[in-house]
């Protein structure tokens, strides 16, 4: 099959593997509408690659597993997020890290200089993504979360509660200090 | 006068090499913005879908219902 061109994007796209298997035109296409965003959350997480693609493979097979009991009381990409997000805090607790006590302290980033509000300067290089990985790398696992979550146009304020298992004023709250400890330390990675 | 084009010369290289830097320079209103950019230059390594179609291979293949069993008669 020849490479076809995204007509959105004017991108070349190679043509999806799944598409040529018998019966999975439907799955072909979910994987096609929500793999970025899966993968995009697992490799800022996980800040690892590999351990990115094997979520994104490992929840996609999880799905096609599993779709006949998606209940539909939520929508596909907080369901996917759910199992993905499950799949990372599983790699996690398996890695040879999990006896190390982290002493990340929250009221180190309430201290800092920086506000929420300012903006958020940066050469649009390569290395942007580096940076942004690093500065996400450094902050507790919750702000993480919460950041890459709420980065996503699809999730209201209620999605992202019920994701990270606790209110829509939580979140909000917890936000606001999350923006200002990246900002922070994203000021410093420059 | 040479002096003067010169140092124009130079001037004008310096304004040059700044604003190339700034047109390369972007400014995220909010760390959600930010991450949304990154997110946008992120794809998906075509590797996962070749290993994820390997897989589907592999599956069993779903049990026929017993309605579709009988439709086969």
């Amino acid at each position: 099959m020849d490479a076809c061109v995204n007509e959105a994007t004017g991108a070349s796209a190679l043509p999806n593997p799944l598409r040529s298997l018998p019966g999975t035109e439907e799955f072909a296409e979910l994987y096609e509408t929500h793999s970025k965003a899966v993968y995009y959350l697992a490799l800022r997480f996980l800040a690892d690659p590999q351990k990115a693609e094997d979520v994104t493979h490992d929840v996609f097979l999880k799905v096609y597993r599993k779709f006949g009991e998606f209940r539909g009381d939520s929508s596909i990409r907080t369901w996917l997020y759910r199992i993905t997000i499950n799949h990372c805090q599983n790699l996690k607790q398996s890695w040879h890290n999990r006896n190390m006590v982290t002493t990340a302290d929250d009221t180190v980033w309430n201290t800092t200089a920086a506000s929420a509000a300012s903006p958020l300067r940066a050469l649009e290089t390569k290395e942007l993504g580096e940076r942004i990985q690093t500065t996400l790398a450094a902050l507790p696992e919750e702000y993480r979360l919460l950041l890459l979550l709420i980065a996503d146009n699809e999730l209201s304020y209620e999605e992202v509660a019920t994701l990270t298992e606790q209110t829509p004023d939580a979140v909000r709250g917890k936000l606001h200090r999350a923006r200002k400890a990246f900002a922070a330390h994203f000021a410093k990675t420059a | 006068m040479k002096h003067e084009s010169k140092q124009r010369s130079q001037e004008q290289e310096q304004l040059a090499a700044s604003s190339a830097q700034q047109t390369n320079t972007r400014e995220f209103a909010t760390t959600e913005e930010l991450l949304r950019h990154d997110a946008a230059q992120v794809e998906v390594p075509p590797a996962v879908a070749d290993r994820l179609a390997q897989s589907l291979r592999n599956e069993p293949q779903p049990e026929r219902s017993w309605w579709q069993r009988w439709l086969k008669r």
